[in-house]
């Protein structure tokens, strides 16, 4: 897909961040096993924990279509949201300005 | 009565000028030409009488509405049938289809359409599809709004694509007034009209106005900006189950992807 080598980057460059990149992969109308998806995950080397939907998740977020993205800062509060692919820059700035918030945060209140 | 005149019309010959209705059967054969809104709109302005006069406005409506993008100015085929709709037929039990049709436009008279047959028209079944139209109608508006806002070179295509009005209107809107609207009108729709059937169009598959209502609903209180993210709960490549929560403290992209 035209957006993995930008979210393989985003995974390599975001390493020791507070940053995970989660993937929800939706099952549309085929009865797609874990096996599956980790096969094309692996031969495509995309290196991110996903989800293998079922169905009950694409039920209740209900997303467009595909790619669509959700960014949630680390108190767990959606932050930005994109039905389809809005570009890598923007998906950078977004995730720098909330990384940034985040250390902010941290650096405020050291556990 | 459509077929009763079409019926009438073929025992006694083919002599005699078509009827409104005969014109009608034709204009639908001819599903190509690119002047059929106004076809459809023009027999419907010389025979304002003739019971084909609303479906021939229905047509126009449907097909100027057949693409994401229906433009046209005030005087435009589909704006004038909009017009004729509500100046003879906005009490019609057949309005339901055409609020489906116009919620993805942007003029005013769509909004102004969507408001007169959810005021005036006394059937249920079209009060549901004008209620739940116009929630989606101002739903779809907050979303260019949020677009432009985040994307400045957007509101320029805007510009291009729906004219300097329509984008000065939407920039003057009152963002939390307009969703509190749309989520009445939701709440509204789910509660008095969920079992009204939703028609399949262009762009939907149909269902019930409930359902559709309520996954609108939860979009807008559990799934927009601002909102805490739902609970996941799932499992990984590696059935390996998991939730979103455990990865709380992190800042999190959430890809919603598909493997081909």
């Amino acid at each position: 897909m035209a957006q993995w080598p930008h979210e393989r980057s985003l995974v390599k460059n975001l390493a020791g961040k507070p940053f995970a990149l989660i993937g929800v992969h939706i099952k549309y109308g085929g009865d797609d096993d874990a096996s599956i998806v980790k096969k094309v995950m692996v031969k495509a080397q995309l290196n991110w924990r996903s989800f293998v939907d079922r169905g009950a998740i694409a039920d209740k977020w209900k997303p467009a279509g595909t790619p669509a993205y959700y960014i949630i800062d680390s108190k767990g509060v959606i932050r930005f949201k994109w039905a389809g692919a809005p570009g890598a820059k923007a998906i950078y700035a977004a995730l720098e300005k909330l990384i940034q918030e985040t250390e902010k945060d941290a650096k405020k209140s050291p556990k | 009565m459509l077929f009763m005149s079409v019926a009438l019309a073929e025992v006694e010959g083919q002599d005699k000028p078509a009827t409104p209705a005969e014109k009608y059967q034709a204009l639908l054969k001819e599903r190509q030409d690119a002047k059929l809104p106004l076809k459809f709109l023009e027999l419907a302005e010389e025979n304002p009488k003739d019971p084909v006069a609303l479906e021939a406005l229905i047509q126009t409506v449907s097909i100027v509405n057949g693409t994401a993008f229906p433009t046209g100015g005030k005087d435009s085929p589909g704006e004038r049938a909009l017009t004729l709709l509500r100046r003879d037929h906005i009490r019609s039990d057949k309005l339901g289809l055409v609020c489906q049709q116009v919620l993805f436009g942007f003029h005013k008279s769509h909004e102004e359409f969507l408001r007169a047959v959810l005021e005036t028209n006394p059937h249920p079944e079209v009060q549901a599809l004008a209620c739940l139209s116009l929630a989606q109608f101002l739903t779809d508006r907050l979303n260019r709004l949020d677009l432009i806002k985040d994307q400045p070179d957007l509101a320029e295509r805007y510009r291009g694509v729906f004219g300097k009005d329509y984008l000065e209107e939407l920039q003057r809107q009152d963002r939390a007034a307009v969703a509190k609207e749309a989520e009445t009108l939701f709440d509204r729709a789910a509660e008095r009209y969920a079992d009204v059937q939703i028609p399949v169009t262009y762009f939907g598959s149909g269902g019930a106005v409930g359902d559709k209502a309520k996954a609108e609903l939860f979009q807008i209180r559990h799934l927009a900006v601002g909102k805490e993210a739902p609970e996941i709960d799932g499992e990984d490549q590696d059935g390996a189950r998991f939730k979103l929560s455990d990865y709380r403290g992190k800042v999190i992209l959430l890809d919603f992807w598909y493997r081909l």
